[in-house]
C-alpha cells in the first residue's frame, strides 16, 4: 500500500498542518458561519492517522481533543474521548479508505465524522446537560466537504492518484 | 488474546486496547472535571498557550474594522451624533429624577437604621468571541483576573443583564449567558412585584418558572433582578415576556421571555464588582438563606 501522501509526510508537515487547524479554530468567526464550520483539528488528525498511522495515533488525538475541550468550553474530555473513537474508527477503515478516490472516501468518512460528533453530544448530554437541538451536528456536513476538498487537493498534488485506479 | 505462557505486553497493543486504555483516561478527565473541577488549573494553561494565538489571529479583522471605521460616512457620525445628544437630554431629566429619588431613599434609609448599599464598581470588557457550545451558552470577554474579575460577577451591556461570569482566566473569562439552559436568575415582575425565578430555556431565550396560574402577568411586563440572591443587584433589567400560556396538565403558568441585553451581538459589556450586601432585616432573627441564584 504505496500512497503519495505517505512518502511527502513528514513531521514538519505533519505539525505544520496541525497547527493550521488550531489557528483556524481560534479565528473568530460569524456566529453564521460558526453553525457549519467544520472541525479542522478533527479532519487534521484523521487525515494524518489514514496516512501517517506511526506519527499521528491516539496520544496526540486525545490532547487536540483536551485542546478543542477548553476552545469550546466544554467539559474535558468530552471531544477528547470522541476524538479518540474517531481515530480508532479511521484505523479499522483504513485499508479500505486507501483504496477509495477522494468523493468516495469522503462519503465514508460521513459516518465516522457523524459518529463523532454524536459522542460529543452524548458525553456532554451524561456529564452536563441535555443538549439544545441538534444543531451541533450541524459540522458534519462541513467536514465532510473539507475531507472531500483535502484528499482532492492531495491526490491532484501528487498526480496520479493511487496505483491501478490511475 | 494472549495465552497463558505468552507475555502480554510483549508486542505493541493494538488498536482497540490503545482505545481502551485513553477512554479509559477520557472517562476520568470527565469526571474530575464535572465532578470535582479539579482540572482548572489545565483550563487556565490552555488558556495561557491559546491567548497569544488568538490575538494573532483576530488581528487581520481587528485592523480591517478600524479601517471600516476610519471610513465612515461624515453624515452618519452627525446623525448619530445628534440622537445621542436627543437621548442625553432625556436621560439628564430621569438622571434628575434618579438623583433626587436616590437622595430621599438614603435618608429614608437613615431613618430605618438600614445599611446603605455600597456603589458598584464596574470593569469595561469586550466580548472576544462567541463559545459555541452546545451545552451552555457563553461568551469569552477580554478581561480576566487581572482586573479583578472572578467566578460569579453579574454582567451587563446598555439594555440589560446578560449573565455571570463562570470562569476567570488570566487574561479572559467566560460568561455563562441568562438564556443558557440551568442558569437561574432570580427576578421580579417590574408592574406588579411579583417575585420568581427566570431560568434559561437555550436558544436565546427564557421562561418564568413556577408562576401560579392566578397570577397577573401578561406579554409585555419587564422582568428586572430582584436582589434576593446576594448574585445581581436589584433592578436589572432582565427580559421581556412574550407569551403566556396555560397549561392543563400543570399548576403554572408557561411564561415565555425574551432577555433585554443583545445576547448575540453586544461587543461591549460591564461587569459589575462589587457584591452587593444582604439587606439586614430590622428584627434581630438571624437572616433567612436567600435561594442561591444560578450556578457559580
Amino acid at each position: 500500500m504505496i500512497n503519495a501522501a505517505q512518502k511527502a509526510g513528514n513531521w514538519r508537515r505533519v505539525l505544520g498542518t496541525l497547527t493550521l487547524a488550531v489557528l483556524l479554530e481560534q479565528l473568530p468567526w460569524a456566529s453564521g458561519v460558526l453553525a457549519w464550520l467544520p472541525d479542522f483539528v478533527l479532519v487534521g488528525v484523521l487525515f494524518w492517522v489514514l496516512h501517517q498511522p506511526a506519527k499521528v495515533g491516539f496520544g496526540v488525538a486525545f490532547m487536540l481533543g483536551l485542546l478543542a475541550d477548553f476552545q469550546n468550553g466544554a467539559v474535558f474530555g468530552q471531544h477528547a474521548i470522541a476524538y479518540v473513537i474517531g481515530v480508532y474508527l479511521v484505523l479499522f477503515l483504513r485499508l479500505r479508505l486507501l483504496q477509495f478516490d477522494p468523493f468516495r472516501q469522503a462519503a465514508q468518512l460521513f459516518p465516522v465524522l457523524l459518529g463523532v460528533q454524536l459522542i460529543v453530544l452524548l458525553v456532554g448530554w451524561l456529564a452536563v446537560n441535555p443538549p439544545v437541538g441538534l444543531g451541533i451536528l450541524m459540522p458534519v456536513l462541513g467536514s465532510t466537504v473539507l475531507w472531500y476538498l483535502i484528499a482532492l487537493f492531495v491526490r491532484l498534488l501528487h498526480g496520479k492518484g493511487l496505483p491501478g485506479h490511475a | 488474546m494472549a495465552a497463558p505462557d505468552q507475555l502480554m505486553f510483549a508486542r505493541r497493543l493494538g488498536p482497540a486496547g490503545r482505545l481502551f486504555i485513553w477512554l479509559l483516561i477520557g472517562v476520568a478527565c470527565v469526571v474530575a472535571d464535572a465532578r470535582y473541577h479539579a482540572l482548572e488549573g489545565l483550563r487556565s494553561g490552555f488558556s495561557v498557550l491559546t491567548q497569544p494565538m488568538r490575538v494573532a489571529m483576530r488581528a487581520p479583522s481587528d485592523v480591517a474594522s478600524e479601517l471600516g471605521g476610519f471610513f465612515v460616512r461624515h453624515r452618519q457620525l452627525q446623525q448619530e451624533r445628534d440622537a445621542l445628544l436627543a437621548e442625553r437630554a432625556q436621560q439628564s431629566v430621569s438622571v434628575n429624577l434618579a438623583r433626587e429619588l436616590a437622595r430621599e431613599n438614603a435618608e429614608l434609609r437613615v431613618l430605618l437604621q438600614l445599611q446603605t448599599r455600597p456603589g458598584l464598581q464596574a470593569v469595561r470588557a469586550a466580548m472576544l468571541y462567541k463559545g459555541y457550545d452546545w451545552f451552555a451558552q457563553r461568551i469569552t470577554l477580554d478581561q480576566g483576573a487581572g482586573s479583578g474579575l472572578r467566578g460569579g460577577l453579574p454582567v451587563l451591556d446598555a439594555r440589560g443583564l446578560m449573565g455571570q461570569v463562570s470562569r476567570v482566566y488570566p487574561g479572559s473569562s467566560e460568561v455563562t449567558l441568562v438564556s443558557s439552559p440551568q442558569q437561574l436568575t432570580p427576578v421580579f415582575v417590574e408592574r406588579t412585584g411579583q417575585r420568581g425565578l427566570a431560568a434559561g430555556s437555550g436558544q436565546g431565550r427564557l421562561e418564568l418558572r413556577y408562576m401560579p396560574a392566578q397570577t397577573d402577568i401578561r406579554p409585555g411586563d419587564r422582568l428586572l433582578t430582584s436582589g434576593i440572591d446576594r448574585v445581581y443587584p436589584a433592578g436589572l433589567p432582565v427580559a421581556s415576556v412574550t407569551r403566556v400560556s396555560r397549561s392543563q396538565s400543570s399548576p403554572y403558568l408557561r411564561v415565555e421571555c425574551l432577555p433585554l441585553a443583545g445576547l448575540e451581538h453586544s461587543r461591549a459589556v460591564l461587569v459589575l464588582i462589587a457584591e452587593p450586601q444582604m439587606m439586614q432585616p430590622p428584627t434581630t432573627r438571624p437572616p433567612v438563606n436567600a435561594p442561591e441564584g444560578g450556578k457559580s
